[in-house]
């Protein structure tokens, strides 16, 4: 069985073309419709505002990717011309490494954002509900939760603030702790403060009041907000007592906010800390403000500086997050590489089975002599001693066979097993060129190896 | 038998660093496992030492000490676990493990003196001892106060922005152990100055030097009321004066440098009647 990946990304494709290709609400139609094109086994969508990937476990590679590729340009209904310079393919090791990059957040637009593992789940289960993932696919996504879990974990990939807004709250986060409690002053009606308000807003903030110069734009703009309160110019004052985080955010190209007067507002207020940020331009606070004890005073330059140094950092730590993908990867293709061996291992344990039957049935002949009472009992008896041999005996090869990562040597393993013990049903289908046989046979023998799980623990 | 628990704080403060560094969970489980073994092992020697002695081992300041760190230890734990921040461990370890490394250095237990009975003394040793552990948590988290409230106002926001947790939750973390601390310092010197006039009082007291040096001449007795003095104007200033923040840091820092220096330094070599 192969893993297979045909898709785009940010990296490769525009953003009209990635809007044309967008599975968005249409998953499970997809779904379907790569299902009843029969290229391949197994199938998983993964949309998002910056990608469109098929995951797709198939037998036959070169069939499959061109199916996918066609099917990209079927269903959206593009010209297979526009799309296929954008599109890309790997397959094996390589889709299951860009898929755990992927995951980690280290093939995102921006390094390490959090929401792409959630929607790698999302995917995942939308194509368990549409039961399109098997046994292959199944494992790979669930080896990508835990390699993106990891790097989330046991990196600063995903640490830190990377937009301006999310800057500002994650200090007042680690000014405040919680941001439940807190009160918000917004200075200043415009486009700027309103946002930030909302934002705020969004965060959980108790409160959020605004003023303005012009009562009526404040009193509008709260509205606009929703939830928000507006409070006239004259009563600034009392409104920066009484608040936690101000920010500033008015076109008046003038200070607003001189230390002496942040002086003035602090005393009362004893030792409650107050963040203000001013993304005013020209600013509206006098910077040496920021010198009161507990004033916390930053610029929209300050912000972006931090977002460069958090950018940097988690750049930083790119190298230490690939290296838990390579480990990962690793993990996942050791598991891949020892299903090659279950053909070999079913054929060995029906070969036994075969034989045991037939020493049963000839057992069964010489049990006759018994009083027919003591029949079914010796019958039982027999037929368990003679099972748990055959699993005593197949334990050891089967997890030796399963145990090694080497595909050269699985293969070899499996040809001297297959002569030694004259095993026939694995080459009893037709042969195909260019494909591995155990890969070809594992399909088709699937099935035995689920009812063989619950007799090896017996 | 102080080692074993030295040595695990010493593995633990290891992981803890580790921990703080690289910020990898599994490593700050097995830390705390480590810390927890460590309390557990030292809770052991304390218990067999009791059981050698026929009482608490208390009374000179080797015990003392390593009372003192197995409370701190304790102290610390609980507050890990009820915080779920282990950011302060590695600022906390290396005091346990410094400390830890004096009564592992001089394994013996003291004979306990004959005037040192009855419940007071008991009360006066075991309040100190756990006010001395607040403070030294106290202290601990007001340092990593200071050392975020600098990155914050600096602008530079690296190191320990990425591991602290925020100033307000650290800013009261302090309170409360001063506050605590200041309860079990008021109770522990009113249990020693009953207890002394208790002392004075006994027939023996005349023949023994250290009761009568049980006065405020003594340097022991009068540093613990200087250490007393720091953190009463500590919380008069937080509650009346609205300090706070950074300088009931430094506050708590000097009031537990007193501390360390009334336990180990003035308990070896200076004080006349505590020396038992």
């Amino acid at each position: 069985m192969h893993i297979l990946v045909v898709g785009l990304s940010h990296r490769t494709a525009p953003v009209d073309l990635r809007e044309c290709v967008d599975f968005k609400g249409r998953v499970e139609a997809a779904l379907g419709a790569l299902a009843s094109r029969g290229s391949t086994h197994e199938a998983v969508v993964l949309s998002t505002c910056n990608r469109a990937e098929v995951y797709a476990a198939s037998d036959d590679v070169g069939t499959a990717r061109a199916d996918l590729a066609a099917f990209m340009s079927d269903f959206h209904g593009v010209d297979p011309a526009n799309l296929s310079p954008h599109l890309y393919d790997l397959a094996d090791l390589d889709s299951a490494r860009h898929l755990f990059r992927v995951a980690a957040g280290l093939d995102s637009l921006v390094v390490g954002e959090p929401q792409i593992l959630g929607q790698v789940k999302e995917a995942h289960a939308l194509a368990t509900g549409a039961q399109t993932v098997g046994p292959v696919l199944n494992r790979l996504f669930h080896s990508s939760f835990a390699a993106g879990k990891r790097v989330r974990t046991e990196t600063g990939l995903a640490a830190g603030a990377v937009s301006v807004s999310f800057a500002a709250v994650a200090l007042a986060r680690k000014i405040f702790g919680d941001l439940k409690r807190r009160t918000v002053l917004v200075i200043g009606a415009g486009e700027m403060g309103k946002l930030t308000a909302q934002h705020m807003k969004s965060q959980g903030v108790q409160q959020v009041t605004i003023v303005s110069r012009t009562m009526a734009h404040a009193a509008r703009t709260a509205e606009l907000i929703g939830g928000a309160s507006a409070a006239p110019w004259e009563e600034m004052d009392a409104a920066l007592g009484a608040s936690d985080i101000v920010i500033t955010a008015t076109g008046a190209g003038t200070t607003i906010l001189t230390k002496s007067h942040l002086e003035a507002v602090m005393r009362p207020r004893r030792n409650r800390p107050l963040f203000i940020i001013d993304i005013a331009m020209p600013r509206d606070v006098e910077p040496a403000a920021g010198e009161i004890e507990q004033v916390f005073l930053y610029n929209i330059d300050d912000l972006q500086a931090t977002v460069r140094e958090n950018l940097a950092r988690r750049a930083s730590e790119v190298l230490s997050a690939e290296a838990i993908v390579t480990e990962e990867v690793g993990k996942f293709v050791a598991w891949l590489r020892s299903r090659v061996a279950i053909p070999t291992v079913v054929a060995l344990r029906q070969k036994f089975e075969i034989i045991r039957r037939a020493e049963l049935e000839r057992l069964d002949f010489k049990l006759s002599a018994l009083p027919p009472d003591a029949r079914p009992e010796a019958r039982a008896c027999v037929d368990e001693i003679t099972r748990l041999i055959i699993e005593k005996l197949l334990l050891t090869p089967t997890e030796q066979l399963k145990g090694l990562g080497d595909h050269d040597r699985v293969a070899a393993y499996s040809e001297a097993l297959t002569r030694l013990f004259g095993l026939t049903s694995s080459t009893d289908a037709e042969p195909e060129p260019g494909t591995q046989r155990p890969e070809r046979v594992e399909g088709r023998v699937e099935p035995f190896r689920a009812k063989s799980r619950p007799s090896n623990r017996g | 038998m102080n080692v074993v628990p030295l040595a695990l704080y010493a593995v633990a403060f290891l992981a803890y660093a580790w921990h703080f560094t690289r910020r990898n969970p599994a490593v700050g489980q097995t830390a705390t496992i480590l810390l927890v073994a460590g309390a557990l092992a030292h809770t052991f020697v304390i218990g067999m030492q009791t059981m050698e002695a026929g009482h608490v081992p208390i009374t000179g300041p080797t015990s003392a000490i390593s009372d003192f760190v197995w409370l701190l230890a304790l102290a610390y734990l609980y507050t890990e676990m009820t915080t779920d921040e282990r950011a302060m461990g590695v600022f906390i370890l290396p005091l346990l493990v410094v400390l830890q490394a004096i009564p592992a250095m001089n394994p013996s237990i003291e004979e306990r003196a004959p005037v040192l009975q009855g419940p007071l003394f008991g009360i006066h040793v075991s309040s100190l001892l756990f006010a001395y552990a607040s403070f030294a948590l106290a202290c601990v988290i007001g340092i990593t106060y200071v050392l975020l409230f600098k990155e914050i106002k600096a602008k530079h926001l690296g190191f320990f922005y990425a591991r602290l947790p925020s100033l307000q939750v650290l800013d009261r973390m302090n309170q409360r152990a001063i506050v605590i601390g200041w309860i079990f310092l008021t109770v522990g010197i009113i249990a020693g100055v009953v207890f002394a006039g208790q002392a004075r009082a006994l027939p023996s007291a005349a023949l023994d030097p250290r009761v009568q040096a049980m006065s405020l001449g003594d340097p022991k007795i009068f540093v613990a009321l200087l250490c007393w003095a720091v953190y009463s104007f500590e919380l008069f200033a937080a509650r009346r004066i609205g300090w706070g923040g950074r300088r009931t840091a430094y506050l708590s820092a000097l009031g537990f440098s007193i501390v360390l220096l009334n336990f180990v330094p003035v308990s070896y070599f200076l004080t006349k009647s505590h020396n038992f």
